[in-house]
């Protein structure tokens, strides 16, 4: 236990010192966390969070044009101070133009299918606006529309209706609950445990760094000498790096609920169970250190840790779920993300943060994880008695 | 402890097809110093890592006394020091951090630790360096460093890999009168270089070998016959030619 304490203090010794390392452990998801929480803030709005201009031109005339614009204005809708009044179409905004040609409103009254249907109507859109804003846009229109049909076809039958009885809008009222009752996640919530496990992944780069070190300057075959069984040197790696995922975890928590929110980003919700929490950040954890272990023994050069550890990362995030949230990627990729480890953290820490389960809801990553975690233990070992040779000696 | 005994020892790395070490049979008695030459790539280094036990796989049989070196480490695991030709400790540490570390990892602690530590920085001379980051070191105080970590445990078989490569001539000299003063000591030390004149100066007895193999081994007034000295046997035994 002793030489293990020793190898321990060294271990934190050598990575106190090395400010490049620590800067890529705590600055860099630190400052991931704050720019995707902000730039990726408005694709995690839904309905009246997030607010999207639109403008009417109608040929009937501007009465007509006002009224639409009064029905469909609301739920993250509202209409452009500078409505194109002139039909002439801005080339970004607003991002929604209806143009309603002439006859339109003559022709609601007429039943469908007959003669003198009204003449289609034209949306113009932004190209980069979301296909789930613009579908929500359409059903609206296509709502106004029908309230109006019938109110006209009703004043035509000789009963006074007005179209805001027939407005979808109060046709009923529906609420909607997220599983956990925390609400939507929002992308600070996203991006947090996102970021922080890609941190976390990130100790391969000092794990494997000083083990080629210390196998390139000779400390290692000095170890061996010592009758330093290497188990021992490879245990003498994790206790420091968890200490250190550990610190990574209550800092990057600590970016969400003050750094975001000071940049005007919102504030992370922290979960209910911390034990929870803690429980997926240790597996998350040993996972982590598993893979520099590896990466470690794999590398005969400081290029080849650094190559195999960062980009091996930078994969294991793009198919995880780190860099483009898994929702937002087809079923194929979302298929795939499910073989990344950084998926598996993600789903442990999403199910404590966001949904607020319980122990039964971490236990399927959780396992995952430490079954990776001595996999790659193992395989650490395996490579070394391998090649059973220690030294670049002769 | 008696002789340090080599006999027949062969070995191989993985994946080459011709034996580095090549039945070699050595004999080198305690109290002296041992000078093991050859050109690059004649295996002394490999020769040195199995006696320290970083490679595996040696066939033959090494003993000290009537006992195998094996179970000596077993039994005394400290017997055994060894100074590498690599700067072997963390020079993001200072250098009474590296002591410490490598005293602990030889099984010192508290006191006997302390005692240690100041006593190898003595020897060696680097206690006005003590905190000093051990990688912004001077070449000879790296090698004093290096020698003061492998004398931590008080060994009784000390291998030295080439300890004096890189030094000015007065770190040369230091670390020289040292060795031999450890030699006076009682214990067993073993030192390659390719300097002939050092090996001329304080080796006891020496072996050359090249290509794995034992070419001559012996009492240097044995070995060194006529007018010739220690670098005209070299020549003559393993030849020329380049080998790097």
């Amino acid at each position: 236990m002793r030489r293990l304490l020793a190898l321990w203090e060294k271990e934190y010794l050598a990575l106190s010192r090395d400010l490049l390392g620590l800067a890529v452990l705590f600055l860099m998801p630190a400052a991931f966390i704050v720019v995707m929480s902000l730039a990726l803030s408005d694709v995690f709005r839904g309905g009246p969070a997030r607010q999207t201009e639109f403008a009417v031109i109608a040929f009937d005339g501007p009465e007509f044009a006002k009224q639409l614009t009064e029905r469909l204005a609301g739920d993250g809708f509202h209409p452009s101070p500078e409505p194109a009044e002139r039909g002439v179409l801005h080339v970004t905004k607003p991002a929604l133009t209806l143009i309603v040609p002439l006859g339109f409103e003559r022709a609601l009254g007429t039943p469908l299918g007959k003669a003198g249907s009204p003449p289609a109507l034209k949306l113009v859109a932004d190209p980069t606006l979301p296909p789930a804003l613009l579908l929500a846009f359409q059903q609206r229109v296509l709502g106004v529309v029908l309230a109006l049909r019938v109110s006209a076809m009703m004043r035509q039958a000789g009963i006074a209706a007005n179209a805001d009885a027939f407005d979808l809008k109060r046709a009923a009222t529906l609420s909607v609950e997220t599983i956990g009752g925390s609400g939507r996640p929002s992308s600070v919530q996203q991006n947090v445990p996102a970021w922080l496990i890609f941190g976390m992944f990130f100790v391969v780069m000092p794990i494997s760094s000083l083990f080629v070190v210390e196998r390139r300057e000779g400390t290692l075959a000095r170890l061996v000498s010592l009758r330093v069984p290497f188990s021992m040197l490879l245990l003498g790696k994790v206790g420091p790096y968890f200490v250190v995922n550990l610190a990574q975890a209550a800092l990057m928590l600590l970016a969400g609920r003050t750094l975001v929110p000071w940049f005007g980003g919102e504030t992370l919700a922290l979960p209910a169970r911390w034990d929870l929490l803690a429980a997926v950040t240790a597996c998350t954890s040993f996972a982590a250190i598993g893979w520099g272990l590896l990466v470690a023994v794999c590398s005969r050069t400081l290029e080849q840790a650094t190559v195999i550890g960062g980009v091996g990362n930078i994969l294991a995030a793009a198919v995880g779920g780190i860099m483009v949230p898994r929702f937002v990627m087809p079923e194929s990729m979302q298929k795939l993300s499910e073989a990344s480890p950084m998926a598996w953290a993600l789903d442990g820490f999403h199910a404590v943060i966001l949904r607020q389960g319980g122990a039964a809801d971490i236990a399927a990553p959780c396992a995952k994880l430490l079954a990776l975690a001595a996999a790659l233990l193992a395989a650490a070992l395996w490579v070394h008695h391998r090649r059973r040779v220690l030294v670049s000696a002769q | 402890m008696g002789t340090l005994n080599l006999d027949a020892l062969s070995f191989r790395y993985p994946g080459r097809g011709e034996n580095v070490l090549d039945k070699v049979t050595l004999a080198i008695p305690a109290g002296g110093i041992f000078g093991l030459l050859g050109p690059n790539g004649a295996g002394k280094t490999t020769l040195i890592s199995i006696l320290a036990g970083q490679l595996r796989g040696a066939t033959g049989r090494i003993s000290a006394g009537d006992e195998p070196l094996e179970a000596l480490r077993r039994r005394r695991p400290h017997s055994l020091g060894l100074v590498p030709q690599e700067y072997a400790f963390y020079p993001m540490l200072t250098c009474a951090e590296n002591l410490r570390f490598f005293g602990a990892m030889q099984g010192l602690a508290g006191a006997r630790l302390r005692e240690r530590v100041a006593a190898a920085a003595a020897f060696a001379r680097v206690e006005s360096v003590l905190g000093r980051r051990a990688g912004r070191l001077s070449g000879g105080l790296k090698r004093r460093l290096n020698l003061a970590i492998g004398l931590l445990g008080e060994p009784e078989i000390l291998l030295l890999d080439e300890p004096t490569v890189g030094v000015d001539p007065q770190s040369r000299a230091f670390l020289l009168e040292s060795i031999r003063s450890l030699a006076g000591a009682g214990r067993t030390i073993v030192y390659t270089s390719h300097y002939m004149e050092e090996v001329e100066a304080i080796c006891d007895r020496v072996a050359i070998i090249d290509s794995g193999r034992v070419l001559v081994s012996g009492a240097l007034s044995e070995v060194i016959r006529d007018d010739s000295d220690l670098e005209e046997l070299f020549m003559q035994l393993t030849h020329r030619s380049l080998r790097d």
